[in-house]
């Protein structure tokens, strides 16, 4: 079964010069984990996004009508920041891996299945 | 007759068909059919081994639904009969159902469900239990509890929860998931057993008889084998947790011939086995602990001291209020009751937790401090206790004037 395992975490905390050595320990252990993912073909794809204040979202209401805001759908304390797409047997193979994903203190990695096709 | 043959082997076939096609609502709705084609078939012919055809005619039902969705899918029309299968072989040959209610268990009890759906979900697949008694028993409407059986299988199937016993690495959280949810489950009847209605109290026992079959399945897990035991320390009592005016009697106060002896035997049976094992958990220490207050009903005497050191391993294996407030009161009996009040006093006030009210009270009342166990016994009614505790309370509050 294909899941996204999506990441989230607090941008604050990857701030500051403790948020920098933070942000290049994590950076490598996630290099760490993608190559041995992707050498054992459990990942298909994945990646980091850059923070929210570059994000612009396209809204369309109930008419049809699109408008364009700068920023996320939502405002939360945690944002996505990256994800995973991996390909494994079930549940608990997946879970085992969301375990596995660095985060700064406060994140939270879910782990959703893709609908197939 | 066949009703009552038909309910038996539910949990079992249920189980087998689950396991084998992965789908908890083929398997159930496959068993209904078999079920309800077994009244008239055995009115002509009584099978020799009633469960063996139910399963035999369940997974010919479950088999045909596939292959019906599976046409259906493919849109092929006009499709010749599908070949026998080797699936067909081997139902055929009149094959033992499988047990494979551990399985069930422990894709019921899997972390990633919802924990107030698991139990139900569980008590439904593996003990069959109607959907309209499971909402009774968690007084949730018939609807709600259908919402949340359906949400769990949903995504037991969408997310791909495996229908595997869990390897190695995963042991030790999947069947803490298990025990914990019967645990909770069983804490949750124990309280509205004695304490409010009579429905719930019906579902107690469903707790104590998948408790036991764990320890059937599981033989080898101490946890297990303790969870059963406590379960069955904690039904012995039920006799004596309520007075003749209906009001809740603390345990140290029950007349312990009032206490259920073969209960007793059985949970004491099962935590020596539990502990022939050697390997040490909290919920064989909270065994020991209920089998040492039950003690009293051959010895005439509470072991407080043994009863106090038992509660001083258990906050180490399991901290928290729950451990900390009950370890504060053992502390006032073996001890005295200053000692009891100043472990209670370490504890972070949980002023809207009953348990927490209440034990404060009680330590007050013991260490002489009227006006205060009085207020405090004010702040425990205040919460909304069920009845009985409530008539316990409002006696002990009186008292005090």
């Amino acid at each position: 079964m294909q899941y996204m395992i999506l990441i989230y975490e607090p941008e604050s905390a990857f701030e500051g010069e403790v948020g920098e050595r933070r942000l290049t320990d994590v950076v490598a252990k996630h290099m760490a984990l993608a190559g041995e993912l992707t050498a054992a073909g459990i990942q298909k794809n994945g990646a980091g996004l850059q923070p929210v204040h570059t994000a612009t979202t396209v809204v369309t209401d109930a008419s049809g009508a699109q408008t364009l805001h700068d920023g996320p759908f939502a405002e939360t304390h945690e944002q996505l920041g990256g994800y995973y797409l991996i390909e494994v047997a079930d549940l608990d193979a997946a879970l085992a891996i969301a375990k596995r994903v660095p985060v700064a203190p406060g994140g939270k990695v879910e782990v959703r299945p893709l609908i197939v096709y | 007759m066949e009703g009552r043959l038909i309910e038996a082997a539910r949990g079992r076939v249920v189980a087998a068909l689950a396991a084998r096609f992965r789908d908890l609502d083929l398997a159930e709705e496959a068993f209904a059919e078999a079920a309800a084609s077994a009244v008239e078939a055995w009115r002509r012919d009584f099978p020799d081994d009633p469960p063996a055809w139910l399963w035999r005619t369940a997974c010919r039902k479950a088999l045909d639904a596939v292959r019906r969705a599976n046409t259906r899918k493919n849109a092929v029309h006009d499709a010749p009969p599908p070949e026998p299968t080797p699936e067909d072989a081997m139902i055929a040959a009149d094959q033992p159902i499988p047990d494979e209610r551990l399985r069930l268990i422990f894709v019921c009890c899997h972390p990633a469900l919802d924990p107030a759906a698991r139990i139900a979900l569980t008590l439904k697949i593996v003990l069959g239990l109607s959907t309209d008694r499971l909402a009774r028993a968690f007084l949730v409407a018939e609807p709600a509890m259908l919402q949340r059986i359906t949400r769990a299988k949903q995504k037991i199937a969408v997310a791909g929860v495996p229908f595997e016993i869990p390897g190695p690495a995963a042991w030790p959280e999947r069947l803490d998931a298990v025990l914990s949810t019967l645990e909770v489950a069983y804490a949750q009847a124990y309280e509205d057993a004695a304490l409010t209605t009579e429905t719930a109290a019906a579902f107690a026992p469903e707790v104590l008889r998948l408790s036991g079959l764990l320890a059937d399945l599981l033989p080898g897990e101490p946890e297990v084998l303790a969870l059963a035991a406590l379960i069955r320390f904690a039904e012995a009592r039920r006799p004596a947790r309520l007075d003749d005016t209906g009001a809740m009697v603390p345990l140290s106060l029950q007349e312990p011939h009032l206490w259920r002896g073969d209960r007793i035997a059985e949970g004491a049976q099962l935590l020596d086995r539990a502990a022939d094992l050697a390997r040490p958990g909290p919920r064989q220490i909270l065994a020991a602990i209920h089998g040492a207050h039950l003690s009293r009903q051959e010895t005439g005497v509470t072991p407080w001291g043994d009863i106090a050191r038992l509660y001083d391993a258990l906050v180490m294996q399991r901290p928290g209020p729950v451990s900390e407030v009950n370890r504060a009161v053992a502390y006032a009996e073996a001890y005295d009751p200053d000692t009891g009040l100043r472990a209670f006093n370490a504890i972070p006030p949980q002023p809207t937790w009953l348990p927490w009210q209440a034990a404060r009270a009680w330590l007050l009342d013991q260490t002489g401090q009227r006006a205060a166990a009085a207020s405090a016994y004010d702040a425990a009614l205040a919460l909304g206790p069920p009845p009985a505790e409530r008539l316990y309370l409002d006696r002990q509050r009186r008292r005090l004037g």
